[in-house]
């Protein structure tokens, strides 16, 4: 079968292996180059530098590629929020996406039957043997249910949980020495064991289905599968099938500009307005979770992966554009400590200060009366500005230990937002979306339309 | 003429005594099987299972002299049912080796499922060396005899087509060993669904047929 890796690598061992092998190699290639960097001039520093980053980013890809199972999500996270790496190795863990072994047609059945008690033709009208799509630690068949519904079901590869659990044993082993630096903080991996320990509860998905339906119903291009809580368990979600195109194939048909600033308007809307409404974020931005359709509605899939947001976020764009932190040290540490968490202490967050000053100035005009308008075609002069502040701003994010679990998914799902809108090309009023965002009728708020997101898993 | 007739009458009837004979033993295993899945295997009683057959419990033993017999019965028929199962299934035919045997294994677990204690109670005697179950005893030798030549056509047809180098009936006894052992595992599995058996069932499987394919350099 195409699904099944011949190069796969099975069981406990192997992947304990590589893992540990990974992390060494980084941690050890890392301490390795602070090390020479006492001893080189700045010229040849950047050169080191590049040559390191260079050579971890391949081994990060080739040897997460080859884990490809819930290590690899780990350490795509990783390797995003200590941002070692450069934008190209970014952008491409960005895409990458976690996936469980694949199941031919009689585990997915054994699965299914293992979960609900009766094979899955017993159940459905139709049921596809063949999956059509990979998913988060599972993959997905196509589907009609006994009232003629088509439909979607997401079967989980079996005891994957228990997989995660033993693999997070293992890299908290082999990320011994980042951890004792500090470099990487144990709260950074159980931020992100949490979130992957909440991918494999699918009835949990379920909850997150029926919140974001309810809570994005006021964006009426919005389409999102509703679960069929009567076919669904903790390791098979089955959900109204939504149709669309990836974004790869809707540009093969070269749609207008007009066309490309509407999606990317919408794609902004429905971020805000899961972040600033909702406060909770769909927080895997993975293309393919995309769904397009020529009239331009959006479909959005997999909320496996949900991100709570307990800060403000509006009140952070604020300090942004008004630079709160030049009024007094007060406002400049209430900033600090919303932006990089309470325990950072103060002289050591201020060093970013400056750094922070020039991205300010080029994403956030002084004028705070005008439009924020952004040309994700992208302005190479401005986006080589960009990336190199960006650059020095992780450098100095790791240095000096900012790095804050709180931001982890936030951050892969503004990273994957970002890659998506230069993808479409789409010229943004981003004033106006916030505008529109802040000003629309709450939804559930006075209504009840909808619960909090359920709790996390411990 | 009238001799021959005579003979053909005493085939039919020996024949006829023999398929009601083969009738009784399933209705005993029937009634057997259903006692162990609802009293468990401990707490049923020859007499239950007698009455329940509609048989005297002395005609009982002249059908199985002890439990074990009946547990070596049970597994033949098992067997015949998953060869016939497969000879069936078009779809698990078709199918790469590795899913085949997979499907194999699973489909039997499946039907030993309901009987998930008996079938532990007669693993613990089977390790006897003296208890007929054993894998070495003669009584059970047909059987295996059936199970690897079963298992030797499935891997002799990939061989055939190429899906990996020839191992010969090495790999049938190989694989016995491997399904005797997953039935252990599965049989201590605690886990919902017995979901980790299905996991270490997979996994085995494809690291086999990798290593078959590629040799040892992983």
């Amino acid at each position: 079968m195409g699904l099944v890796n011949k190069n796969e690598k099975s069981g406990a061992v192997a992947r304990g292996y590589r893992l540990g092998k990974l992390g060494f190699r980084l941690v050890g290639s890392y301490v390795g180059y602070q090390a020479q960097n006492l001893l080189l001039g700045e010229g040849e520093r950047a050169q080191r530098r590049a040559r390191f980053q260079q050579k971890a980013s391949r081994r990060v890809r080739d040897e997460l590629a080859a884990l490809k199972g819930p290590a690899m999500k780990l350490g795509q996270l990783l390797s995003m929020q200590t941002e070692m790496l450069p934008e190209e190795a970014l952008r491409e863990l960005a895409n990458l996406q976690m996936r469980a072994p694949g199941m031919h047609a009689s585990l997915a059945r054994a699965q299914f039957k293992s979960s609900l008690g009766k094979y899955p033709e017993e159940m459905f009208r139709e049921f596809d043997p063949e999956p059509f799509a990979a998913a988060s630690l599972g993959q997905v068949h196509r589907a009609v249910t006994r009232d003629g519904e088509k439909a979607a079901v997401k079967i989980q590869y079996p005891a994957i949980r228990s997989a995660i659990e033993n693999d997070f044993k293992l890299l908290r082993s082999a990320t011994l020495p980042g951890q004792l630096s500090g470099h990487v903080p144990a709260a950074l991996l159980d931020e992100i064991q949490r979130g992957i320990l909440e991918e494999t509860d699918y009835l949990r998905e379920a909850d997150n289905l029926e919140f974001f339906g309810k809570g994005l119903s006021g964006l009426e291009y919005v389409a999102i599968p509703r679960a069929h809580r009567e076919l669904t368990t903790d390791r098979v979600l089955t959900m109204s099938y939504i149709e669309g195109e990836t974004l790869s194939d809707l540009l093969k048909r070269k749609p207008s500009q007009a066309f490309r600033d509407l999606l990317g308007a919408r794609l902004i809307e429905m971020y805000e307005t899961q972040i600033q409404r909702l406060k909770a974020l769909h927080a895997d931005h993975h293309p393919g979770n995309y769904l397009f359709q020529p009239n331009g509605s959006v479909g959005l899939i997999d909320f496996g992966c949900v991100k709570r947001i307990s800060f403000d976020v509006s009140e952070l764009r604020r300090c942004y554009r008004r630079r709160t932190w030049r009024e007094s040290e007060a406002s400049a540490r209430r900033f600090l400590a919303l932006a990089y968490g309470r325990s950072v202490p103060y002289a050591r967050a201020r060093k970013i200060l400056p750094l922070l000053e020039q991205w300010c100035d080029i994403l956030y005009p002084q004028d705070v009366t005008a439009d924020l308008v952004i040309d994700f075609r992208g302005d190479p002069r401005l986006e080589s500005k960009l990336k190199e502040i960006r650059q020095q701003h992780r450098k100095r994010v790791l240095q000096d230990k900012l790095i804050n679990p709180e931001f982890a998914f936030l951050m892969r799902a503004d990273l994957g937002l970002h890659y998506l809108l230069r993808e479409l090309g789409a010229t943004i009023n981003i004033s106006e979306v916030w505008r529109r965002v802040s000003t629309a009728p709450a939804v559930g708020r006075h209504g009840c339309a909808f619960r909090a997101p359920p709790k996390a898993v411990t | 003429m009238k001799r021959k007739t005579g003979r053909a009458q005493a085939r039919t009837t020996r024949g006829k005594r023999v398929e009601n004979k083969e009738k009784t033993r399933r209705a005993i295993l029937r009634a057997a099987l259903e006692l162990f899945a609802g009293k468990g295997f401990y707490h049923t009683t020859t007499k239950a299972i007698s009455r329940k057959a509609g048989i005297a419990e002395g005609t009982l033993f002249n059908y199985f002299e002890t439990k074990e017999d009946l547990a070596l019965y049970f597994f033949e028929q098992e067997l015949v049912e998953v060869i016939e199962w497969y000879e069936r299934d078009r779809r698990v035919k078709r199918a790469a080796l590795a899913e085949k045997l997979f499907a194999i294994i699973h489909h039997f677990l499946e039907r030993l499922a309901p009987y998930e204690e008996f079938i532990g109670a007669v693993y613990l005697r089977a390790l006897a060396p003296a208890s007929k179950l054993s894998p070495w005893s003669l009584q059970t030798q047909e059987r295996n005899l059936r199970y690897l030549r079963f298992i030797r056509g499935i891997l002799a047809e990939a061989e055939a087509a190429g899906e990996f180098p020839p191992v010969g009936d090495f790999g049938a006894y190989a694989f016995g060993l491997f399904h005797l052992a997953i039935i252990t595992y599965w049989l201590r599995d605690r886990s919902r669904g017995k979901e980790q058996t299905l996991a270490l069932l997979d996994r085995c499987l494809k690291l086999g047929a990798h290593v078959l394919r590629k040799g040892w350099d992983w």
